[in-house]
């Protein structure tokens, strides 16, 4: 045990590499709230298009849109998307940091639409009916009574979709990102110690996802008070 | 109060409504009965257009609700609805349920839409219920504060969709007593039920949906004492 915290010491604390470990591990968070931050709302845009322009024919193109946008983005892998960014569309960025936070958020926002839109159909149709039977607008019926309610359909699989995507920036090491999984891996080819490094990252991932879901249950917890 | 013109629905190729005629005045208590299938929940959808009629027209107080550039929502608040599955916002509490229109639609202070909720609740007896969440009534109080729900914006017709239909027996009585009460103040009312001694003791006029027309209609004694038609004959030797 002692001969093991003695190695941890070597590797992290005397070549100072636990500053960069830090640094990586900012950069994993930056990436990923960012990208929830553009996830939400571009998800949350694209599934009201999608819920208002459902059976509208004039704002049938929208709703093509919505589709295609949902169907690429779904069809192509996280790891392939982020390549396309960095060397197609964003060919020669510096801001390699801003970029990848806009693949994964964008990434995210397909599932995140698909989510949002099957926890609004999955509000009883009736309650719609009865807002818009008291003279409420279908906007304001859907912001003060669907909504609402859709949120605690939507919330836990939002929540998956966090975990996953915390666990997904790790392959923004491939493009240069110096991420969590990226500095672990410097730290392994600089300090030679193969084990204790991937741990390290390892633990931190974990650490974070259990940090969040007990976030996500306490969220719920308050989500769901009426239903005692 | 409420003319209806010509009023026909299709569902794909099949025909709900036709071609039906007929006016509701001021006052009456109008009790739609009819067999399963026969239009008559499609009817009172297309009083307040939550059913969007394939053609005719629905008269409202003077305006025409078929036209798409009328204001529909405003009209709608003066047309209360009950469901056969109460639709009360189960993320807000009772009293919640009751303000929340009148605040948001009519500018009402909360003082005064909470004040309005608490009497209306204490009328029917669920005073005490006003801070509970829905999920805790039982079915006969939820429908009863659903009706609540629909007086609170102060409607000058009701429009009531099987709202027995989804009660267990023992409440199905508490819910009427409430609706012949409204029918005692004066209320206009348009019923869809099954309660066929509701309609007998309340109704002012019994309309009898078959096959997508109102097949016959008069006062209550002539529909259930003489029918006439072989149809309605049928239908409530089966009911009855």
């Amino acid at each position: 045990m002692s001969a093991w915290i003695a190695t941890l010491h070597q590797t992290f604390i005397e070549t100072g590499y636990w500053r960069q470990m830090l640094l990586g591990l900012q950069n994993t968070v930056y990436i990923t709230l960012g990208a929830l931050c553009i996830g939400v709302v571009v998800g949350a845009l694209l599934a009201i298009c999608k819920f208002f322009s459902e059976g509208n024919r004039a704002l049938r193109p929208l709703e093509l849109f919505c589709d295609l946008y949902t169907t690429i983005i779904r069809g192509i892998p996280m790891m392939v998307l982020l390549l396309v960014f960095f060397f197609v569309i964003f060919s020669g960025t510096r801001n390699k940091l801003g970029v990848c936070i806009l693949a994964f958020g964008l990434n995210s926002a397909a599932y995140v639409a698909e989510v949002i839109r099957s926890g609004i159909n999955a509000v009883d149709r009736g309650q719609m009916e009865a807002g818009r039977s008291l003279g409420m607008s279908k906007i304001q019926a859907m912001y003060k009574i669907v909504m609402p309610q859709a949120i605690r359909n939507i919330l836990p699989a939002i929540g998956n979709e966090l975990i996953t995507l915390v666990k997904e920036t790790s392959v923004a090491g491939y493009v240069g990102v110096m991420d969590l999984t990226k500095m672990g891996e410097r730290a392994k080819s600089i300090t030679f110690d193969a084990v204790n490094p991937l741990l390290v990252v390892a633990l931190t991932y974990l650490i974070i996802v259990l940090g969040l879901t007990r976030l996500l249950k306490m969220a719920e917890r308050r989500l769901n008070r009426d239903k005692r | 109060m409420i003319s209806v013109k010509k009023l026909t629905k299709k569902f794909d190729d099949l025909v709900v409504l036709n071609n039906i005629d007929t006016e509701i005045e001021q006052g009456e208590v109008i009790c739609i009965i009819g067999p399963s299938g026969s239009g008559k929940s499609t009817f009172l959808r297309c009083l307040n257009m939550l059913e969007t009629p394939t053609s005719g027209q629905i008269i409202f107080e003077g305006n025409n609700l078929t036209d798409p550039k009328v204001d529909l929502n405003l009209h709608r608040q003066r047309m209360g609805m009950v469901f056969q599955q109460f639709n009360l916002f189960p993320h807000m509490t009772v009293l919640d349920n009751l303000t929340c229109a009148p605040i948001m639609l009519k500018k009402e202070s909360r003082e005064k839409a909470e004040q309005r909720g608490i009497d209306l609740l204490k009328r029917i007896g669920l005073a005490d219920k006003a801070k509970a969440w829905p999920a805790q009534l039982s079915g006969g109080q939820k429908q009863r504060v659903a009706i609540v729900r629909a007086l609170c914006m102060e409607p000058d017709v009701m429009l009531f969709d099987e709202p027995t239909s989804a009660l267990d027996p023992e409440m199905v009585g508490e819910v009427l007593d409430v609706m012949k009460n409204l029918a005692k103040a004066g209320m206009t009312m348009v019923v869809v039920t099954h309660e066929m001694g509701f309609a007998r003791e309340v109704s002012s006029r019994v309309l009898f949906l078959a096959d997508g027309i109102i097949a016959e209609e008069g006062k209550p004694d002539q529909i259930f004492r003489e029918p006439k038609t072989d149809r309605l004959k049928g239908f409530l030797a089966k009911v009855l």
